[in-house]
């Protein structure tokens, strides 16, 4: 059982300033999005883990991979069989689909697909770090810091807090449903979607009645009572947090550079390309991957310093 | 100061007044009780004084309500907030923060103080509410009575005068709300904070208040200092959970004249009746003849804390098996262990009967165990090691679907169980699942709406039913089936004496055709009145198994006011097991 909640596991990554984790987040999706080669998306893919790893989330991390895995896998299948524009063909269907065309499975749409799968579980990856190891008030204090309305944040911030809530409440109707003699996962598929519509239907009032109280708990602490809302806790950036930012804008400035002189480029249609980099190729993306783990190197560094 | 006038209140839609020509006046420094049935208008009347009525709530409100001379209507809750803190029943759903300390910040911030003050409010809130030690900690990680103690803190960083709250301790277990209590009287001592607390047990409470309300029907009935309240008949009448000691005073003082005053703690009515005692003639000859009394408490005075710990109750677990051993028992549960997934040991190595006729309460902590074992009596939760053999069924080798024809299981939200439209579906629906459909089902239904007084309620959609009779339709829901055992998780929590007393008797009938009745519960006066075996579990483990008698009394926290009472009084001859006010008085008598 994995929980989705917050828990602080007091490592390096976790003491380190929202901002830093926030904009290495953000560097990563720019870069993945930035590069189509998909040894540049496999490597940077790749290059989350030590941050991953440094957060000691992994097990968070593997079962939000898992479902991204079998999302990876719906893009791969589906690409396949709409996209028809590849020149090696595996399989022509022997059906012809008015204005469609003729359905057929290229090597193009599965490399295609593939491809994108890699850019997305690079992304997904770097995301779990703002799901496990950002202090989720941290995270709602940087986002109004940076000017998003208060309210709204608030609300998201919220949202997130009481889904673990969801999930019991869920459970407990459940089991409530059963022991009322109700087989759950007993019958047709239309039964089953009765069985569970009749889950949802509690779960769903009891949900309003708890947004009306927890409304009225904040109403009576003075929630949106006008005025700069002030905050009891900054978030203070050290010496090594900026020396982090900065490294990170490098980062990002970097792989644009790369990407503009031409690197990391790629054609999968009509035909696919070859994936061979030059050795200069190499040596520039592997010192686009040590940018991308300054983090973690550099939060190592934190860990002495303020030891110090 | 709160100052109430001609204080009329319709909710939206509502064709019934809420409130109803309220007139009160409350001064600073105050502990008032506000205590009635439920329905009768103490959560609107807490919503009027910081103005969520008729801010937030909206409907229609008529009269005069002022707080510290401003008018709730013509001000905000939020300028209100820094005068009257609420702290609300429910301890998940008005934390909003994840971390303790900036939990206590949070009003702070919304009214825009500076982070310097802030920081010193949030210290010495914590100090106050003496929660220091959590300041660092996830609120979700909290037990019940250190979150309704974090809310309390949290309002309190605002220096309110006021502070309300509406049954904070309804959704929390005995130690739980001995924390939360403990600090509102201190609150109410030291800093001089008026306090006005919705309470349905009154027994730990009623010695610290200066002043007893009883609303119902949205009406004012009472209103006065305790003892005059408490001891007035009419008081009783009206549902309100007269404390067993109160009781008992009243029934002695309508004998002789002799008791003055009404006692409020146990302390007072042990004073109060051993005066009675000394002027009577002694009673030991007396209760003698009473066959149902026992008097193995004129022995050899065991020191109570050590009652259980010396195992002196060997003897009664022997008894009370020895007596059933005739019945093939109906529950059996043999060497049970089991783990969670994230590897917490919830039950250690358990070994239970459960017999036809018994009427037995599962007790403890929480986090005791208590639900992890009742869980496997229907299947919900099947053993990591050992078993549990309904009726000759292994849970092991049945679904819970199956085991729902034998067993039946109340859970404690009545919110969990209904969703159908009307109440009438909703007992339909339990004997659709067990293939009992069309006519054969007709009488059944009718027979158990005439039995749980729903009939009326019959066509009507069971979420929209007040507390008491969602309760019902829940229990109504599964009994409809008629279940050889039945399971009830923490049914009474937050629920009126009336009511309670009301589920007991009818649970009480219902074991006697061969059936059993499982009680999970925190409620010593219950389990006192009505269970007839107590069970008490700790860390997973059987601590002790006996008749109530036997285990309620000479317990420290586990025992009943009225047995506290008789412990004292042994000297006079009067037994030390016994549990309720009416044995008591049947002791005197």
């Amino acid at each position: 059982m994995v929980s989705y909640k917050y828990s602080d596991k007091g490592t390096v990554i976790h003491r380190l300033n929202p901002w830093c984790k926030l904009a290495w987040i953000v560097s990563v999706c720019i870069l993945a999005l930035l590069f189509d080669n998909p040894i540049y998306l496999l490597l940077l893919s790749l290059s989350t883990l030590p941050v991953i790893l440094a957060t000691r989330a992994w097990k968070e991390w593997l079962s939000v991979m898992k479902f991204a895995f079998f999302l990876c896998l719906l893009i791969i299948v589906i690409n396949a069989l709409v996209s028809n524009q590849g020149s090696h063909v595996l399989y022509q269907f022997p059906v012809t689909i008015p204005i469609a065309g003729a359905p057929r499975i290229t090597l193009e749409g599965i490399l295609w697909g593939v491809g994108n799968s890699l850019r997305l579980l690079a992304i997904i990856s770097a995301f779990t770090v703002l799901m496990f190891a950002i202090h989720p008030d941290d995270l709602m204090l940087a986002m109004v810091k940076a000017k998003l309305p208060c309210k709204s944040v608030m609300v998201t911030s919220l949202s997130t807090k009481f889904v673990p809530t969801l999930i019991d409440d869920a459970q407990c109707i459940a089991d409530a449903k059963k022991s009322r003699g109700l087989e759950l996962d007993k019958g047709g598929r239309i039964q089953r979607v009765k069985s569970y519509a009749s889950i949802a239907i509690p779960l769903l009032s009891n949900s309003l009645d708890r947004a009306v109280q927890v409304a009225e708990a904040m109403e009576s602490r003075a929630f949106g009572s006008g005025g700069k809302r002030t905050f009891y806790k900054e978030l203070k950036l050290s010496k090594v947090d900026i020396t982090i930012l900065s490294f990170v804008f490098f980062s990002i400035a970097f792989g644009i550079f790369l990407r503009c002189s031409g690197q990391g480029g790629y054609q999968y249609y009509p035909i696919v390309e070859a994936v061979s980099l030059t050795a200069s190729e190499w040596a520039m993306l592997f010192v686009l991957l040590l940018l991308v783990n300054a983090m973690p190197i550099l939060a190592l560094l934190k860990r002495k310093v303020s030891l110090d | 100061m709160i100052s109430i006038k001609n204080l009329t209140f319709y909710y939206s839609g509502g064709d019934k007044p809420s409130l109803r020509d309220i007139d009160l006046e409350i001064h600073d420094g105050e502990f008032v009780l506000l205590t009635g049935p439920s329905g009768g208008g103490k959560s609107s009347l807490c919503r009027c004084l910081n103005g969520l009525i008729p801010h937030f709530y909206g409907g229609k409100i008529t009269g005069k309500v002022e707080v510290n001379g401003l008018d709730v209507t013509k001000h905000s809750t939020k300028e209100l907030a820094t005068m009257v803190g609420m702290v609300f029943q429910d301890p998940e759903n008005q934390l909003v923060t994840v971390d303790v300390d900036r939990e206590l910040a949070f009003g702070l911030e919304n009214l825009t103080f500076a982070k310097e003050v802030i920081a010193r409010r949030v210290e010495e809130a914590l100090d106050t509410v003496g929660i220091a030690s959590l300041r660092h900690r996830a609120t979700s990680e909290l037990s019940g009575g250190e979150k309704q103690r974090v809310a309390i803190a949290s309002v309190l960083a605002l220096y309110p005068d006021i502070l309300v709250l509406d049954e904070p301790t309804s959704e929390l277990d005995p130690k739980g709300a001995e924390d939360v209590l403990n600090v509102v009287e201190r609150l109410n001592d030291e800093l001089g904070i008026t306090v006005i607390l919705v309470e349905h047990r009154l027994d730990r409470v009623v010695a610290h208040s200066d002043r007893v309300i009883v609303l119902e029907k949205g009406m004012i009935t009472a209103d006065g200092d305790p003892r005059s309240i408490l001891s007035d008949g009419r008081v009783c009448q009206s549902g309100v959970g007269i404390p067993p000691i109160i009781k008992l005073a009243q029934a002695v003082k309508s004998k002789d004249n002799l008791i003055d005053n009404t006692p409020l703690t146990v302390k007072e009515g042990r004073i109060t009746l051993a005066k009675t005692l000394r002027h009577s003639k002694p009673f030991a000859s007396r209760h003698s003849e009473h066959p149902s009394l026992s008097l193995r408490a004129e022995g050899v005075a065991i020191p109570r804390p050590f009652a259980i710990a010396q195992g002196d109750n060997k003897e009664s677990v022997i008894a009370s098996e020895t007596k059933q051993s005739h019945l093939k028992p109906l529950i059996e549960v043999k060497k049970l262990w089991h783990v969670y997934p994230d590897g917490f040991v919830a039950v250690k190595g358990i070994d239970l009967k459960v017999c036809p006729g018994e009427f037995v309460a599962i007790m403890g902590r929480n986090a005791s165990g208590k639900t992890t074992l009742v869980k496997h009596f229907n299947g919900l939760l099947k053993p990591t090691k050992g078993d549990v053999v309904l009726d000759d069924i292994n849970t092991k080798e049945a679904t819970v679907a199956e085991l729902s024809r034998k067993v039946g299981y109340v859970f404690q939200n009545p919110n969990d169980h209904l969703f159908c439209n009307t109440v009438e579906e909703e007992l339909a629906f339990t004997l659709n699942n067990l293939e009992v459909q069309g006519e054969e089902a007709k009488p059944l239904i009718k027979q158990t709406l005439e039995r749980f007084d729903l009939m009326q309620y019959r066509y009507q959609y069971p979420r929209f039913l007040s507390g008491g009779e969602k309760q019902r339709v829940a229990l109504a829901s599964i009994l409809v089936a008629q279940p050889q055992v039945i399971i009830l998780d923490e049914p009474t929590r937050g629920m009126e004496y009336r009511l309670k007393a009301e589920l007991m008797k009818f649970l009480d009938q219902y074991r006697i055709d061969g059936r059993a009745v499982i009680l999970v519960t925190q409620d010593v006066e219950i389990a006192a009145e009505f269970s007839d075996r107590v069970v008490l579990l700790s860390e997973g483990k059987i601590v002790v198994d006996g008749p109530k008698r036997e285990v309620l009394s000479r317990a420290l926290l586990f025992s009943p006011q009225i047995n506290r009472l008789a412990q004292a009084l042994r000297s006079y001859g009067i037994p030390g097991d016994i549990l309720t006010a009416d044995e008591m008085i049947e002791a005197l008598a």
